[in-house]
């Protein structure tokens, strides 16, 4: 039953719905008392008609009024139509009242006049008023207006002369008042009520509303919060990478003259603990610039410093100084440069440090093994690019942990930090250069067997923009340069 | 013997910088900051200048520039040096009318090739000396 009930109000909003026009939907005060209007005019005549029709069933000799009455009620159904048409809402809820108020005293000038039993019906006519225009005095006072205008025209018609007698029985008048009053309060009542749900579905859509907007608001909050912090974060690891550094100079530079002081006057030991001083302050600058530059490249201030380079040149340079670190281990270094990879706008130092990561990993993760630096460049019809691949034979990194393996402080194994060291900076640092310039860094591991990190990077027909800055680096300026079978470069 | 002028507002890299020319056989006298540095390039007259960028009140681009204006000291060598090997810096270093550019921390033979590089009549002195 309830269901059912749940299923017909449904059915009734949906018509409802249909008849509202766009510009009244806009407006919610407007649109909810279109709502109110609508059902009253969709289910008005149902209830209205049961006046007309009792009295044509108890009158002996129904007359014209009766045929009056009910086409005047089943008027109201032309309302909705009118309202879809476009017609403003105001003058037509008017026209509606005045036709209310017609139906009510054509009715009660016919049966009964202040006596009549369809009397009742009057104290819709206020509500309905009600419902239909709002708040405003200045409608009011118009239906005020009407009502009386109206109680003046049928008084004087009744009063002067017109009188209809009432053909009607006594207890038919009864029955039409039991009828017509029953019919009133029914519909009184069901107005009453979907106005009431109209009222508190809209009170919970208000509530509804502002715990979105509370929570809109509270989001907005959290995420200025959460950028402040992450501003605050990278403006406080830059300024405190660069308050190290100056510290981490002196010591350096001074290890330095200690160093060269030593070595003038033959202290071999002072010459050996100094080299110590002076080599772990290099390291602790490196360190220091790797967290510089990540906070930078986050903060997307990572310029880049384009150059002329000769790309085989400058992978030979970093693959030399490597050469101590990758041949370390008891490792054996393996570098192979195609002598064909041209020059290119790059920036050198990135590309030098993000090459350099690789092969310093590469070469703390393997032991009495083999690391080996390849470098080739592929051009076809549609792309131009660098490759360079680190190829070590190390511990290798187990599946699960490769997905992580770019991240900031990623280590792969905890284990592992005891035994080789590092702070996971490294692999982080050569794949967000990598990417500024353009590239990517991807990887191929096996437990046990090694490793092999792979820098992809288009040259010239790569290079785009992106938001912020022209991300690729490397411009061929030999774009014909067929690419030739790869020479190995010996190495002492 | 070369004359240097080195101009450097930080006291520890002033010192060492100082220290490690001498070593390698060059006069250096120092400034600590750029005013004091465009006086000292017409007193001192050094055979060439190294300019710390970053300097207090006066940079060093301003004080290259006021340098170079004056017909006394326009013909001297100047070698910038920053922090940030950029390329907008040694874009800015060329603009300025500066020789040449390196960055800090220092590596001193790279320096000392360029420093060399203005001052080739003497070069074999100088390395005797080192």
């Amino acid at each position: 039953m309830k269901a059912m009930l749940v299923k017909a109000i449904a059915a009734l909003d949906r018509l409802v719905n249909h008849f509202i026009p766009a510009d009244i939907a806009a407006d919610r005060d407007t649109r909810n008392r279109a709502h109110v209007f609508l059902v009253s005019h969709i289910l008005g005549p149902f209830i209205g008609n049961v006046v007309p029709i009792s009295i044509f069933v108890l009158d002996p000799s129904p007359g014209y009024d009766v045929a009056v009455l009910a086409a005047s009620i089943t008027a109201f159904w032309v309302f909705p139509f009118v309202l879809r048409a476009g017609v403003p809402y105001n003058p037509l809820a008017l026209v509606s009242i005045e036709n209310l108020i017609f139906c009510i005293f054509w009715s009660c000038y016919f049966y009964g006049g202040v006596t009549s039993p369809t009397l009742a019906w009057v104290l819709v006519i206020p509500l309905l008023a009600f419902f239909y225009l709002g708040s405003s005095s200045r409608l009011r006072l118009i239906v005020m207006t009407m009502f009386t205008v109206n109680v003046a025209i049928f008084g004087f018609f009744y009063f002067f002369g017109f009188q209809v007698n009432n053909k009607l029985p006594v207890a038919a008048m009864q029955g039409l008042g039991l009828v017509s009053t029953t019919a009133a309060a029914i519909y009184v009542a069901m107005m009453a009520l979907y106005y009431a749900k109209i009222q508190a579905s809209q009170s919970e859509l208000e509530s509804e509303m502002r715990e979105h907007m509370a929570t809109a608001v509270a989001l907005r909050a959290a995420t200025e919060e959460a950028d402040r912090a992450s501003a605050a974060k990278a403006d406080f690891l830059a300024k405190m990478s660069h308050e190290l550094r100056t510290p981490l100079n002196a010591v350096i530079g001074y290890s330095q003259i200690l160093l060269e002081d030593a070595e003038t006057e033959g202290d071999a030991a002072s010459v050996a603990d100094l080299t110590k001083i002076h080599t772990a302050g290099q390291h602790l600058l490196k360190l220091v610039n790797e967290v510089l530059d990540l906070s930078k490249i986050e903060a997307g201030k990572m310029e880049l410093d384009l150059e002329e380079t000769d790309l085989a040149g400058l992978l030979l340079e970093i693959a030399e100084s490597a050469r101590p670190a990758a041949a370390g281990n008891d490792n054996e270094f393996r570098c192979t440069i195609s002598p064909y990879l041209g020059t290119a706008l790059c920036d050198a130092g990135k590309f030098r440090s993000m090459v350099g990561q690789l092969l310093d990993n590469a070469a703390k993760f393997t032991r009495q093994g083999r690391v080996e630096l390849v470098a080739t460049r592929a051009t076809d019809d549609t792309s131009d690019q660098l490759m360079v691949d680190v190829i070590d034979t190390g511990i290798g990194i187990a599946p699960d942990q490769i997905t992580h393996l770019f991240e900031k402080f990623t280590v792969a194994d905890d284990s592992s930090t005891s035994k080789y060291g590092g702070t996971g900076l490294g692999l982080a640092l050569s794949q967000k250069l990598c990417k500024l310039m353009g590239g990517e860094v991807s990887v191929e591991s096996e437990p046990g067997k090694g490793s092999r990190f792979s820098i992809r990077m288009p040259l010239a027909i790569g290079r785009r923009k992106t938001d912020q800055h022209v991300v690729a680096t490397l411009v061929p300026t030999a774009p014909d340069l067929a690419l030739q079978p790869a020479a190995e470069i010996p190495h002492a | 013997m070369h004359k240097i002028l080195l101009v450097e507002d930080n006291e520890m890299n002033r010192d060492m910088l100082t220290r490690r020319l001498q070593r390698h056989g060059f006069a250096v006298c120092c400034a600590h900051d750029g005013s004091a540095g465009v006086a000292m390039a017409v007193s001192e007259n050094p055979h060439l200048i190294l300019m710390d960028v970053a300097l207090g009140e006066m940079d060093g681009w301003e004080a290259t520039q006021l340098i170079k204006a004056n017909p006394a000291t326009a013909t001297i060598p100047v070698i910038a040096l920053t922090a940030h090997a950029l390329a907008s810096d040694r874009a800015k270093s060329v603009e300025v009318g500066c020789s040449d550019f390196d960055t800090k921390p220092v590596d001193l033979q790279r320096l000392l090739g360029k420093i060399r590089a203005f001052l080739p009549a003497l070069d074999q002195s100088n390395a005797a000396v080192a």
